[in-house]
């Protein structure tokens, strides 16, 4: 966190808010502008798939004020229901796709709006808005699991106290499970943004002497106060009250997904003001999701409105434009597993490669005293030299030994399609025939941007 | 829950809102950060 917001600010005093200024300045070597491209094609890159997968959110959150899946009662009804509404299947409830296509359009038209409105009066409004609002349905929701107690006296063992329990009884022993060591590291990464060149862009506004040490420590700790305590207090706790331990274990060990869309609809069903609380619970993810979908639109935009000029609204039209017609094969691919894909390259190992590059640079090539220098500036608080060995050190070892174990435990079987049917070969080729393309371009918008004459002035003062 | 549960929730809630009130008091007590459009 305090590398990125470093090279942010760092970049940011040269006119650059994306990484390849920033790289161009951290090394003196004509590749460096280009790995920096990594930088945009990431954020861009998630922009697309999570864009859609944010107005699902927005789309539950209706459905949970209209009472649209208030007929289901079962888990696997609710299975039916998303999978219809996304297009795998056809059903009662979704015949095409135009519900998801639709909320999927709000979804983006709201984006650009608020990227087109610019940093004070856009992102910064929304952040203000949304966050606040984040925090109190989240109060509401965790009050109203904390007071829920035992919803089925004839179970006594399924109770929130238990879902707590399943939270925060530590069993010192799956330490030893690497597998725990790479989705708690997947998971940091994700909510932090950590990886994803977007937090360079926003450190990049803040001016010489403001602190990113305070910034970093406060980004992460409304993180930690958010996923910790809001998120934690919510789903699994009250999906223990309903579903029992060992029936939670199963769906929390399918992913995020299985708990939000098909676990809570039903648990909603079944408590008082339940279409309120799954408004406000859905609701509350659509803009968290937005706020991440603007910050991560953001790097696009801060190259184009810097490098090639191109006024706000008009580089977030483009933007728009781009997303609309690159995101038509993660939609009407879905069921082909083309989400899937484009996440692994860039959700799972796009962020922990472009992370490494970023200490490699900053700690390594731009050197240890200068990256410290640069943290430490403007910084009100004195942070320990343990810190400083964490981050030359621990950190690359700790983020290579991650990557060789995602190599060897998932990197191969992704490689060579291991499990994936054969009718999907195509798609999976032409998600990273995509990705491939969007980061070919990014590399040749930056070679353009590199012959304009005024750009890189200056090297870095020694 | 187990009291090692509770030990280990109520500490980590301590450490998050703690941190939480430090970096927001200081955060609130330093100027503005720059704005750019």
């Amino acid at each position: 966190m305090w590398i990125e917001w470093g090279i942010g600010r760092f970049g940011g005093k040269y006119g650059h808010g994306t990484t390849p200024g920033m790289f161009h300045y951290l090394w003196n070597h004509p590749m460096a502008k280009y790995i920096g491209a990594l930088g945009i094609t990431i954020p861009f890159a998630l922009v697309l798939y999570y864009t859609y997968i944010v107005s699902w959110t927005l789309g539950y959150s209706i459905f949970s004020l209209t009472g649209k899946y208030l007929a289901i009662e079962s888990y696997q009804g609710m299975v039916d229901f998303l999978s219809a509404y996304q297009g795998k299947t056809s059903n009662i409830h979704f015949q095409d796709l135009s519900s998801a296509y639709l909320f999927f359009l709000i979804t983006l038209g709201l984006m650009v709006w608020i990227l087109s409105r610019g940093i004070s009066k856009g992102i910064e409004l929304l952040a203000k808005t949304a966050i606040p609002l984040i925090v109190l349905f989240g109060l509401i929701l965790v009050f109203r699991v904390f007071t829920l107690g035992t919803p089925d006296p004839a179970y006594p063992d399924q109770n929130v106290w238990a879902g707590f329990g399943y939270i925060w009884n530590p069993d010192f022993s799956i330490l030893k499970d690497s597998r725990v060591w790479l989705a708690a590291t997947g998971q940091i990464f994700f909510t932090l943004s950590v990886g994803f060149g977007a937090i360079q862009t926003y450190a990049s506004y803040l001016g010489k002497k403001d602190d990113v040490v305070l910034s970093g420590l406060g980004t992460s700790s409304t993180n930690a106060f958010a996923e910790v305590i809001l998120g934690g207090s919510i789903a699994i706790p009250v999906t223990v009250a309903f579903f029992g331990l060992t029936r939670t274990q199963e769906i929390a060990q399918a992913g995020a997904f299985d708990l939000g869309f098909f676990a809570m609809p039903i648990i909603f069903q079944q408590l008082p003001f339940g279409q309120v609380l799954g408004t406000l619970w859905f609701f509350l993810l659509f803009l968290a999701g937005l706020t991440s979908s603007v910050a991560m639109a953001q790097p696009l935009m801060a190259f184009l409105q810097e490098e090639y000029k191109i006024d706000r609204k008009r580089a977030a039209w483009l933007i728009g434009v781009l997303v609309f017609f690159l995101v038509q094969p993660i939609i009407f691919f879905l069921k082909f597993g083309f989400l899937n894909e484009m996440d692994f390259w860039i959700g799972t190992l796009g962020l922990v490669v472009f992370a490494i590059i970023e200490v490699i640079l900053f700690l390594w090539v731009f050197g240890p005293t200068n990256a410290w220098k640069e943290i430490m500036s403007g910084a009100d608080l004195r942070v320990p030299k343990f810190f400083f060995f964490i981050m030359k050190y621990i950190t690359p070892a700790y983020l290579f030994i991650l990557l060789g174990f995602w190599f060897f435990q998932d990197g191969m079987k992704v490689l060579s399609m291991s499990g994936v049917p054969e009718e999907n070969y195509p798609y999976i080729w032409f998600a990273r025939f995509l990705l491939s393309g969007i980061f070919l371009v990014m590399i040749i918008l930056v070679r353009f941007a590199w012959q304009k004459p005024h750009l890189i002035q200056r090297r870095v003062p020694k | 829950m187990t009291t090692e549960g509770w030990v280990f929730m109520i500490v980590s809630w301590g450490v998050i809102i703690g941190l939480n009130i430090y970096t927001y008091t200081r955060i609130l007590s330093t100027k503005s950060p720059s704005k750019k459009d």
